[in-house]
């Protein structure tokens, strides 16, 4: 007696798009991915995805060559970098290294790095677009921001954009960290349109609980024709999670950075844009603040 | 933190040590070590911040299951050898499971991977007990079954810790990770003369806890965490600078200072023991050590930046930490080798 109905193979489509919303007739029922799948990101009114992981992978050769190759080579450059120094640059360099220019958009391959989300993930209507600006000197980040929200019976609330960039990943995707110790100003050179952004930076963090923690500011843009360098010491950033700000504050620790992004959710419908030049880092010798933001005791004994 | 607490964590923390120290019964000295571990949980985890819960869960993970390795593996040999007494450890398997165990207790190399992580989430003070009161009671067990430990073993420990501490050590920045690569090194050093002669093992020990203290103060005087910030010491203290330099050379192992004086006899020992090429490659990866440790005597005391560089040169003001223990063991880990004499005489 069959317990379940079985999936034809040819019926899965191996793609990246969500499951279709109906489709709760062919799965099987007895044994269950759900456990596995938990942990990504389920869109709010539709049902998890539930095929077997054999089911999500492409088989190819030619893939299979070229993942080789480019992870020997990226293992072989860690390994001959050792010979240098930290961070295969000379320690000298890195003893008198004050400013840092970490991301620089001057070609195609540098907009590669950022990925960018909207509301669409969870069924909004905003939209944004990642370009490169005039002269191939700037990225722009435009778009539509639309705060209604989608008509899943869920959510509440919706209208944002974001753009974070890409984790850096070393020899056979290990995550690697961005060490940015040296420093505690964030220098940024934007340009925008009057919008409040919110800046996260993404530490590396242990916990499961501690997925979502960002820490936060403000990036308030000027609109107008005119360049707006933008320093903000990491002294200032505050922890939030899930975009809840939490109680007990703590300093950002910058040896182990992994993204950073920019965020705009300020309720208001209509266009945005924001031209940005360059990101770097920067240590501010006059700055010795180490944490904005006193953490008192929430319950004092009294 | 509440003194009273403080009073009873450090009081557990002695307690433990001593407890192993003073058993013969493995579930007294697993209890000894239970206490240790027990004990620095809060120490650690004191400061809140995220990374520091994160280096004390990552340590009370380990310790764990290291504890609960060492009670399996003395439950096997009791049911076994129908004895529980620590140096009538005899049953192989039991033998070959406490050896990792301690080996992850203490953070030997292959189960080293916790120390640097775990060091660089706490302050100064915690890793310093972390780095050498947490040694002393695995240490004691060790010795104590040294006579029924597999040759072998104990080797591959050695060259693989003293080859992995050199090797991790060499392009950190953050001068936590530097000292926990050092400790790796170091146990490797007491763990190959294990086997041949115990009380050299006994003598390193001494000696690293002594030049590790010198080591951390000294960071802790010139509230460094990073090589950058070493860089400006001399504008805090300037003889502390010079002398730190003298103790980093040290743990380097260079004469005429105090850390030659374990690896010297140990060498000797190797080479008695007819081991010329063990002895060989414990050598040549002391220089890997060497170097990070140059590097940071070359950071500290051998470069003036063009202008102040990447900390702020703080005003030479007077600090309100007790210097007695710093300058106690910095003589210690300088000027001890003249007494090496000594030594072998109460050590043979």
């Amino acid at each position: 007696m069959a317990l379940f109905r079985t999936v034809p193979v040819n019926a899965v489509k191996v793609c990246r798009q969500l499951p279709p919303l109906s489709s709760a007739s062919s799965r099987p029922a007895v044994l269950s991915t759900r456990t596995i799948y938990e942990r990504d990101y389920r869109r709010p009114g539709q049902e998890p995805d539930k095929r077997w992981p054999w089911q999500k992978i492409r088989f190819d050769f030619s893939k299979g060559v070229e993942g080789v190759r480019k992870h020997f080579g990226l293992l072989k450059d860690e390994f001959f970098q050792r010979w240098e120094g930290p961070e295969g640059r000379p320690l000298i360099e890195h003893m008198l290294e004050q400013t840092r220019v970490l991301w620089e958009f001057r070609g195609p391959e540098s907009l590669g790095q950022w990925v960018i989300s909207t509301d669409q993930e969870i069924g909004g209507r905003s939209e944004a677009y990642l370009k490169l600006g005039r002269n191939n000197t700037t990225c722009l980040l435009y778009g539509t921001l639309s705060s209604v929200p989608p008509r899943d019976g869920e959510t509440r609330y919706s209208g944002y954009c974001t753009m974070r960039s890409k984790q850096p990943l070393g020899a056979f995707d290990r995550k690697k960290h961005h060490d940015w110790s040296s420093f505690n100003t964030l220098h940024l050179r934007v340009r925008g349109d009057g919008r409040p952004w919110m800046i996260n930076i993404a530490a590396e963090t242990y916990f499961s609980h501690q997925r979502d923690d960002i820490y936060s500011y403000f990036l308030y843009t000027r609109g107008g024709p005119y360049w707006q360098d933008v320093r903000i010491p990491f002294s200032k950033f505050f922890l939030s999670s899930r975009g809840r700000i939490q109680d007990d504050q703590h300093v950002l620790w910058l040896d182990k950075i992994n993204t950073i992004g920019f965020t705009l959710g300020d309720k208001a419908d209509g266009p945005f844009q924001l031209e940005i030049d360059f990101i770097g880092v920067c240590n501010n010798l006059a700055h010795t603040e180490e944490f904005a933001y006193e953490a008192y005791k929430r319950n004092p004994e009294v | 933190m509440n003194p009273y607490v403080l009073a009873i964590l450090i009081a557990s923390l002695g307690m433990g040590t001593t407890i192993t120290f003073a058993s013969s019964h493995w579930l007294l000295a697993w209890m000894g070590l239970e206490i240790n571990t027990l004990a620095i949980i809060p120490l650690m985890s004191k400061q809140h911040h995220p990374r520091a819960v994160e280096a004390t869960t990552k340590y009370f993970l380990t310790q764990a299951t290291a504890a609960a390795m060492i009670l399996f593996a003395s439950t096997t040999n009791a049911w076994v050898t129908g004895t529980w007494n620590i140096a009538q450890l005899s049953d192989p398997t039991a033998v070959a499971l406490i050896s990792i165990a301690l080996a992850l207790k203490m953070g030997l190399a292959p189960a080293h991977f916790w120390l640097p992580e775990v060091l660089q989430g706490l302050d100064l003070t915690t890793g310093l007990i972390l780095s050498t009161w947490q040694k002393l009671a695995p240490f004691a067990l060790i010795i104590q079954i040294s006579p029924n430990m597999h040759p072998a073993i104990l080797t591959a420990l050695g060259l693989c810790s003293t080859l992995v501490g050199g090797w991790g050590g060499l392009n950190q920045t953050q001068l936590r990770k530097i000292l926990a690569y050092s400790s790796i090194a170091h146990l490797g050093w007491m763990i190959i003369v294990l086997q041949f002669a115990p009380q050299l093992t006994l003598l390193t020990l001494a000696t690293y806890i002594v030049m590790t203290s010198a080591a951390f103060l000294t960071l802790k005087a010139s509230s460094s965490t990073k090589i950058n910030t070493l860089a400006t010491a001399w504008t805090k203290a300037p003889s502390l600078a010079a002398l730190a330099t003298l103790s980093l050379l040290s743990l380097g192992g260079l004469p005429p200072l105090t850390g030659f004086m374990p690896k010297w006899l140990i060498l000797q020992e190797l080479t008695k023991q007819s081991l010329p090429l063990t002895a060989t490659i414990m050598a040549l990866s002391a220089l890997l050590s060497l170097y990070f440790y140059l590097r940071l005597c070359y950071a500290m005391a051998l470069t003036i930046a063009p202008n102040v560089n990447n900390s702020s040169a703080p005003w030479q003001l007077l600090s309100t930490q007790s210097t007695l223990p710093l300058a106690l063991t910095t003589v210690a880990a300088l000027a001890l080798l003249p007494a090496t004499p000594a030594v072998l005489a109460m050590l043979t």
